[in-house]
């Protein structure tokens, strides 16, 4: 282990601190709103928004921890961790706690610990670490090689079933292999193939999946069933208009229209309550916050380095693009939460662990100069 | 820890960093095109389902008009029901709370299931659905308590009708009920389970009494808790009105009519008012506001003694021996009666093969027109009858109101039937027989009226010949329809043989004389079916019901300038004078005692009504 150089905090990425910090701030004032609701004598707020700020220190001190080492020993570490944690999934299924029908849980006696979100961030090292020996982009042979380490946690994890983290896992291996780049004519063979793949992929969802991608096709075929959650989500976001209804104004929120609004869809109580105005400029910051991880990976001493910025990228980037698209009808409801603006005490502390994880990266980034 | 210290020479793939930049502004780019098009495009159209989600409208029920008699005393009022309603977007599980209901209420699930399913398709988003109109205090408590675990679910205080005279007034007054179908379609005033009058007065001057519906807006949240309210329009109170009927008279007379069949009606001949309009037997219109059930209504419907008929209007009689005013009115009017002209009655008169009987076996001897009405006699009127011939007895009737509705305003008044050639040509196909002239004459055989149509008569005998529209409402003005062709001297005639008919020894409704008052009348036995032999010598009370006569008893009273006319009519009641005789001696009794006037005159003190005022 290297010693903490007093030069590392001068080149501590404070912009890329500060966009997290901006975005987070932004998500605990969207929660003080979503979790009011009006009763008869005013508003009760319910006190996720605290508990969000806890949650956000616990994660800012994981974080800083996280820092403290340098990423360049996660390289030896990723076997192992990758095992360890294909080892908790297996666990899973003999020890697991089922809350509502999937047993995605193990109990640590304080703490329910979802091993699920633990293979996202093994696989993602794993990958890193693997991608980063790659000397060409990649043929079918050595595709099939990396996908296949990390099909098993993500095959473990849809058999729960949580068929959300399954495909996260999938997703970001996916775009890290992407990043490094594939063969000409492995693309090719994917443009193809994929869209033969999709209507397989149907038989393989469960009927309440189903539902859900049908009424996304058509919300108004089941306005209080399905197509429930699209609907009054569109009517959120709508109804807000340029300028929004103005905080803890919004209707549909507050009188409880508007489901699931502090966790999957909070940022439609944002959109409600900010208009088109406030969630652009939302939208902006977290495209600046994307872009600021491009310039770590870009900029990293080490092609690891810059796989793990990648894979960090992709890790927020399919959240976003999910969760929003979601919220504004353009995708199936899936329950994946906005990163920093979805209220979730786990969430929370992996996107700061996340983020801390570019940090370390980039403030490293001359050390090899010296070293 | 060498690979701690691997370094990697290759630099970061570029193409990698291109995807990655490039990924950033598709996803800018995707999702403020699409933010534009929700917030900025359909902005307008997601703001009005936003508010249209979370604004709700509700009718607020305007008080129907109360209703008063004569003296102000309050017969119809309204008071508040409960009524269980669910609304169909606030509820998990409609199949779960109809059965939830079932069960706490004790309804049968089954007759739960068909009220939703005809009432679902007329009931807008978020209106409540009445499931069961009127619920007890129990069941409301027991729905009370378990509101909160069955969202929907609604108590509603909605207004009930109630006549605090329950049978007294049914046929006047009419009742409300639930509005059917097609009442909904032609009105859209009514929304599905409002009451809407059905029958009588609640029906004709609907409009009137109705009142306005307001507006009541309501802010709800997601599960109909209502958070805010604001009233829209404010309700507006239906009229009040009061009726000309004396609640006192009505209800003396009904009470004499108790367990027979027949009707009552009481008259002020110079205004066309009506005092009292009784129909025996009656009904409750309370039962008809909180729902019948169809057991009720069949067992209504069913009754041999059809309480739910207005024999006042909606039966039409055969007026017996009272049409020979009617006859004597139309001789004096063709000049072919001379008053003075006596006729010899033998007991019978001979028409070809066929005897007419006079009622009277012996014969009443020598008789002129004022004798003849007095004792009633048939053998003069048959020989009128057959000098008149049925075309002038037609068209006089015709002219005297008789054929013809009142337009008393209730509905289904029925205008009976004046004969006539061509009438009966048209209906049997067969011309007129000479001694049909006599049957006519003795007001027997085709001739039809109702006790309405008989009382208008003798108002107009009264009145200087004026045909009053009768009315039931106490500020209608006196409405003249039409005058009768019949001058002062013909009137007056007529009139004085009335009085005689009261007074004279011999007359047939002597039982009517009462100190002091001036009393006129002319009774009427209406034959229901032609006598066989057997029966005829049977005492009246040994006749079987339905083979007896029914008894009419028409008159007028008069004392200090004040004067009504009453007619009674009792089915079955045998000869007039007994029959219905007792019931306008009483009513007679009843208009000039004391008491009567005593009360607030019609238009002053509490008649008025200072309650369900300006509202």
């Amino acid at each position: 282990m290297a010693p903490i150089d007093r030069r590392l905090l001068t080149h501590i990425h404070w912009t890329l601190f500060c966009l997290m910090a901006l975005l987070f701030l932004c998500g605990v004032l969207n929660l003080y709103s979503a979790s009011g609701f009006r009763l008869e004598d005013g508003i009760s707020v319910a006190p996720y928004y605290q508990k969000q700020l806890i949650w956000g220190l616990i994660g800012l001190s994981g974080m800083v921890a996280l820092m403290l080492v340098d990423y360049r020993h996660l390289k030896t570490m990723a076997w192992p961790l990758f095992w360890i944690t294909v080892g908790l999934l297996v666990t899973v299924f003999f020890a697991g706690k089922s809350i509502g029908g999937a047993r995605r849980w193990l109990g640590l006696g304080f703490v329910n610990f979802q091993p699920g979100e633990l293979a996202k961030i093994s696989v993602l090292i794993v990958g890193a670490r693997l991608l980063a020996r790659e000397k060409r982009p990649l043929d079918f042979a050595r595709l099939f090689c990396i996908l296949g380490v990390g099909l098993i946690p993500a095959g473990l994890v849809v058999l729960q079933p949580d068929l959300g983290s399954g495909l996260s896992i999938l997703l970001i291996l996916g775009g890290m292999i992407l990043f490094r780049g594939v063969t000409a004519r492995v693309l090719k063979t994917a443009c193809m193939a994929v869209p033969c793949l999709l209507p397989l992929g149907w038989f393989l969802l469960h009927g309440y999946q189903k539902r859900r991608i049908l009424s996304f096709l058509d919300p108004s075929s089941d306005p209080l069933g399905a197509g429930y959650h699209i609907l009054q989500s569109e009517i959120a976001i709508g109804s807000g208009r340029f300028w929004g209804k103005g905080f803890l104004a919004g209707t549909q929120s507050q009188l409880r229209f508007l489901p699931e609004k502090h966790t999957d869809f909070a940022v439609a109580v944002f959109g409600e309550e900010w208009g088109f105005a406030g969630t652009i400029i939302l939208l902006g910051l977290f495209c600046l916050f994307l872009y600021q991880i491009v310039t770590v990976a870009r900029d990293a001493k080490d092609l690891f380095g810059s796989y793990l910025a990648a894979g960090v990228f992709f890790y927020f980037f399919w959240q976003i693009l999910i969760n929003i698209g979601m919220v504004l009808g353009l995708m199936p409801v899936v329950g994946i939460p906005l990163p920093f603006i979805s209220y979730g005490g786990s969430a929370t502390l992996m996107n700061f662990c996340l983020v801390g994880l570019v940090l370390n990266v980039s403030m490293r980034r001359f050390l090899f100069k010296q070293g | 820890m060498s690979t701690f210290y691997e370094v990697n020479e290759q630099q970061t793939p570029k193409s990698g960093l291109l995807l990655l930049q490039v990924l950033i502004p598709g996803l800018f780019c995707l999702f403020s095109v699409r933010l534009w098009y929700l917030q900025v495009h359909l902005g307008g159209d997601f703001a009005e389902k936003a508010r249209q989600n979370q604004l709700r409208q509700e009718s607020v029920y305007a008080p129907r008009g109360l209703i008063r008699d004569r003296n102000g005393v309050l017969v119809a009022v309204n008071e508040p029901a409960y009524a269980l309603g669910l609304v169909r977007e606030d509820c998990r599980d409609v199949g779960a709370t109809l059965e939830a209901v079932a069960r706490l209420t004790g309804t049968p699930l089954s007759a739960l299931r068909e009220t939703y399913r005809r009432k679902v398709r007329r009931v807008k988003p978020f209106e409540p659905l009445i499931l069961l109109p009127d619920l007890s205090f129990d069941r409301l408590a027991v729905i009370e308590a378990n509101n909160l675990r069955w969202p929907g679910l609604e108590i509603m205080v909605r207004p009930r009708r109630r006549y605090k005279y329950g049978d007294l007034l049914a046929h006047i007054l009419g009742y409300v009920a639930e509005a059917n179908e097609e009442e909904l379609e032609k009105d859209p005033g009514l929304s599905l389970g409002d009451n809407v009058g059905k029958q009588g007065l609640e029906r004709m001057i609907e409009e009137r009494i109705r009142g306005r519906k307001g507006l009541n807006q309501l802010e709800v949240d997601v599960s109909g808790r209502r958070l805010a309210e604001t009233l829209l329009t404010r309700p507006q109170a239906g009229e009040d009105v009061r009726l000309s009927i004396d609640l006192g008279l009505q209800s003396m007379i009904a009470g004499i009519l108790e367990g027979k069949a027949g009707a009552v009606v009481v008259m002020e001949p110079d205004s066309g008012q009506v005092l009292a309009l009784v129909s025996a037997p009656s009904f409750d219109g309370n039962d008809f506001s909180v729902g019948l059930s169809p057991e009720q209504w069949q067992a209504l419907r069913d009754d041999p003694m059809h309480p739910l008929q207005n024999r006042a209007i909606q039966s039409v009689y055969p007026p017996g021996s009272v049409f020979k005013l009617v006859m004597a009115g139309c001789g004096l009017r063709e000049g072919l009666l001379d008053p003075a002209e006596s006729v010899f009655c033998t007991g019978s008169i001979r028409l070809g093969k066929h005897e007419f009987r006079c009622w009277r076996k012996g014969g009443h001897g020598r008789v002129a027109l004022e004798r003849a009405i007095v004792e009633s006699c048939d053998v003069y009127f048959y020989k009128l009858g057959m000098r008149l011939g049925v075309d002038r007895v037609s068209r006089f009737a015709k002219a005297c109101g008789f054929g013809a509705l009142t337009g008393i305003g209730l509905p289904h008044e029925k205008p009976g039937n004046i004969p006539s050639r061509g009438w009966k040509l048209q209906r049997f196909g067969e011309r007129w027989q000479k001694g049909e002239d006599l049957n006519l004459a003795i007001g027997q055989g085709y001739t039809l009226v109702s006790p309405l149509q008989v009382a208008r008569f003798l108002c107009a005998m009264l009145n200087g010949g004026w045909l009053l529209r009768p009315h039931l409402l106490a500020d209608q003005a006196p409405e003249r329809q039409a005058n009768i062709p019949l001058n002062d001297e013909h009137r007056g005639r007529i009139q004085e043989a009335m009085v005689a008919t009261v007074e004279d020894p011999q007359g047939t409704a002597r039982r009517l004389r009462t100190r002091g008052l001036v009393i006129g009348a002319k009774t009427g036995t209406a034959q229901v079916v032609r006598l066989t032999d057997e029966l005829k010598d049977l005492k009246d009370h040994e006749i079987p019901y339905e083979y007896r006569d029914h008894a009419w008893m028409a008159g007028f009273a008069e004392k200090d300038g004040r004067r009504y006319v009453a007619v009674a009519m009792v089915e079955h009641g045998g000869h007039g004078s007994s029959g219905a005789g007792p019931v306008l001696k009483a009513v007679f009794e009843h208009v000039f005692s004391k008491g009567f006037l005593a009360r607030p005159a019609p238009g002053q003190g509490l008649a008025e009504g200072s309650d369900n005022g300006p509202n």
